[in-house]
């Protein structure tokens, strides 16, 4: 364990490092390239391999067929990028394939502002792939954030044989900060569950009690099937409709099992709040910034920090805000996430505060909008 | 889960010659036709019959001018039809 | 010498023990020049792993989309179905997590050279340790008969009703540009052929690339208006020519002039991963 000062991508590069990435494949996009860059120069050190490919479709199909032969493996884009990725993404579910996809989002829509930042992109994060299914998404507000939240991303996406988000923004990306920084050995590093019968018995998509299948990987005998096609447990294509809901049920539910796991919130000065900001990513630190402010003049008001974009934990999210008078939900964008909170909280006010900034909300426009509504 | 290789039956048409004997998995056969007409000597003839799908199959009638060449296996693009080297 | 019928237990074709026999027989057409490409690949392979250059376990077949890519439900090795024109990249990836892997990527002359162009030709150019077969059958075919880079000129398909104005592709002559290891154009109209252009690439590292011209009675005959399996094949059988090592200016893929099949390019270039090897780990071989 030491103290180190670095920014936000290095954070996530590092931490991928001590999470035991192995394979690395990308296309160069502000303001993600300084990922790849980072791993293209260490990853060799640590027995991986980074390789830039001619686009980022080649990007996404290389890190499935790399953690089908065995790597954990990664990737990281930008708004565009990401947009090029969403076919890829599909098939990493249907093919339960353990990936980390970091999204570092950026100005948009398409080419936007490629080096300063947004928030505008968390519901194609979270539904940008066609299908059914359902995406693990960590934000992180801060470089601490992104290099522990980068290791809960790799231990999901193992834990649960699934793709993973970090979505990040352009502000976390290189902002410098003191973070702590921890090892392989201080940190918990999950591996995939690797099947324990003889490749006769091996089903590749059949789960466990815990919804999750085991993984085999190629050239171990498994003679296994990776199928795009809507598949039965042996990855044959059964194009009815039991299969097909089976299948759905399959994916979405070894996520909705493991909530308590996935779902994270921080909470500050919420207890006797009568006012809640809502906020995520660097909007959070606009969001604490006012929280702050606001306290200092005697309000009581307090911040619902989310670093679990999806799944949303609804519970814990209602539990914080059930005495309040009024819920703002502060972004980077024309409102989105205030849409599950309306939903989620029902009988409170809740007030969208869409702030658009090149980097993140000026507090001192935050709190004009909300001192308004106090 | 459900059949493996070892559970499996086929319904086997075959001849042979002193050298050769040429095997037709009947209900693989997809009445290409292909083996008939690659074969050299003219050893197969399509059959009457039906196989389980509907099809009708070659017989390997002529194995008297059968010369083991194997351009009916290796045409055939459902692996229905195979030859044998006879130890004599 | 007579005619016996019998019942017996598989495995009995000698290809049997490479293949998934609960999905045979294939969803492929009578007469598909598929199912030829595949039990000439499947002896190739057979041959490598007799001599031990081979390993079953280390194979795996990654395809796309289109009849082509259904070659993974068929046989009894590692596969992979992936996403449209993305086989090759996702082979790429496998291959470079795990050097020991043997990739074998099979796709149609839609998926390979039209939505997956991109990823062929940086895989050619890196000299990427794979063998790519790519099915030519001038059409698209699992989806109806649309236009593909191949179609030749003024031919009619769903997608050029008043004829084709699109000059088609060589893709022998895109390649020959790239410092690869192995290239030729082969027919299942000659399985003996094509048998020892795969048990060639099979052996060889880098960048190996077969085009295998084929019959598609049902979509590409009936477009050209031939739709019974044997005329088929006879037509395309009286345009190959064979021969044995013609350069690649030399290529013809022709339904007026003819159609060159032969061995365009045979070397022992540097594979990608052995420069990977040198430069990255400075491991030389």
């Amino acid at each position: 364990m030491k103290r180190v000062f670095i920014r936000g991508n290095v954070a996530i590069a590092e931490a991928s490092l001590v999470a035991g990435l192995k394979f690395y494949a990308g296309y160069p996009i502000t303001p993600t390239s300084d990922i790849m860059e980072y791993l293209h120069l260490k990853l060799p050190r640590y027995g991986g391999l980074a390789v830039q490919f001619e686009d980022e479709i080649a990007s996404i199909n290389a890190i499935i067929g790399a953690s089908w032969a065995g790597a954990k493996s990664m990737t990281a884009t930008s708004g565009p990028g990401f947009s090029l990725m969403l076919e890829g993404l599909s098939l990493a579910h249907i093919t339960e394939t353990p990936i980390v996809v970091v999204y570092v989002m950026r100005t948009g829509p398409a080419t936007g502002v490629p080096t300063r930042s947004g928030q505008a992109d968390i519901l194609q994060a979270r539904f940008g792939a066609h299908g059914d299914y359902i995406t693990p998404i960590y934000a992180p507000s801060s470089v601490q954030e992104a290099f522990d939240l980068t290791i809960k991303a790799f231990n999901t996406a193992e834990k649960l044989r699934t793709p993973v988000i970090l979505l990040s923004d352009a502000v976390i990306a290189h902002l410098w900060e003191n973070m702590i920084f921890r090892d392989r050995d201080e940190v918990e590093i999950i591996e995939r569950k690797r099947p324990n019968t003889d490749p006769s018995n091996y089903l590749p998509y059949k789960p466990e009690d815990d919804g999750v299948a085991p993984m085999a990987e190629f050239g171990k005998g498994y003679h296994i099937l990776v199928e795009s096609l809507t598949h039965d447990e042996r990855g044959y294509y059964v194009p009815t409709t039991e299969v097909q809901r089976r299948m759905i049920e399959r994916i979405t539910k070894k996520i909705l099992l493991h909530i308590d796991y996935v779902y994270e919130q921080k909470t500050y000065l919420t207890d006797d709040a009568d006012y809640i900001i809502v906020s995520y990513g660097s909007s959070s630190r606009t969001a604490k910034s006012v929280v702050n402010d606001l306290r200092a003049r005697g309000v009581k008001i307090g911040l619902l920090d989310i670093k679990t974009l999806w799944p949303l934990n609804e519970y814990a999210i209602k539990k914080v805000c059930e005495s309040c008078t009024r819920i703002f939900v502060l972004e980077n964008n024309i409102g989105k996430f205030v849409w599950d909170i309306q939903r989620i909280v029902r009988d409170i006010d809740v007030i969208p505060v869409s702030i658009i900034d090149l980097d993140l909300p000026d507090p001192d426009e935050a709190l004009k909008v909300i001192e308004k509504w106090l | 889960m459900g059949l493996s290789k070892e559970d499996l039956v086929y319904r086997v048409i075959r001849n042979n010659n002193d050298k050769f004997r040429v095997n037709v998995l009947i209900d693989r056969c997809k009445e290409c036709r292909l083996c008939v007409i690659v074969c050299p000597n003219k050893v197969l003839v399509m059959s009457e019959e039906f196989n389980i799908r509907g099809f009708h199959y070659p017989l390997p009638l002529h194995m008297e001018k059968c010369v083991g060449c194997k351009l009916c296996e290796y045409s055939c693009p459902d692996f229905a039809i195979y030859v044998e080297v006879i130890k004599s | 010498m007579a005619i016996e019928a019998l019942t017996l237990k598989a495995p009995l074709h000698p290809l049997d023990k490479y293949l998934r026999l609960t999905r045979i027989p294939t969803l492929w057409c009578p007469g598909c020049g598929l199912g030829v490409l595949l039990g000439c690949l499947l002896r190739a392979i057979n041959r490598r792993v007799e001599e031990e250059v081979l390993k079953r376990d280390n194979l795996v077949f990654v395809t796309g989309i289109g009849c082509s890519a259904r070659t993974t439900f068929y046989v009894d090795f590692d596969g992979a179905h992936t996403l449209h024109g993305r086989a090759i990249a996702f082979a790429s990836g496998a291959k470079l997590a795990n050097p020991d892997l043997e990739l074998i990527v099979i796709g149609g002359d839609g998926d390979i050279a039209a939505i997956g162009g991109n990823h062929l030709i940086h895989a050619a150019r890196k000299n990427m340790d794979m063998f790519v077969i790519m099915n030519t059958n001038f059409i698209y075919a699992m989806t109806g008969g649309q236009l593909a880079p191949t179609t030749p000129l003024k031919v009619i398909t769903t997608t050029t009703p008043y004829g084709n104005p699109e000059r088609p592709l060589d893709v022998i002559k895109l390649l020959s540009v790239f410092e690869i290891n192995y290239l030729a154009r082969g027919s299942t109209t000659h399985p003996h052929i094509l048998e020892n252009y795969f048990y060639k690439a099979l052996g060889l590292k880098g960048f190996r690339f077969v085009e295998v011209v084929s019959t598609c009675p049902e979509i590409f005959g009936r477009h050209m208006g031939i739709r019974d399996a044997i005329q088929l094949y006879n037509e395309l059988k009286k345009r190959i020519i064979f021969k044995p090592k013609p350069k690649p200016e030399e290529s013809m893929i022709s339904w007026e002039k003819g159609i060159i099949i032969g061995e365009f390019m045979i070397n022992n270039y540097e594979s990608f991963i052995e420069l990977i090897k040198k430069t990255t780990y400075g491991i030389e071989n």
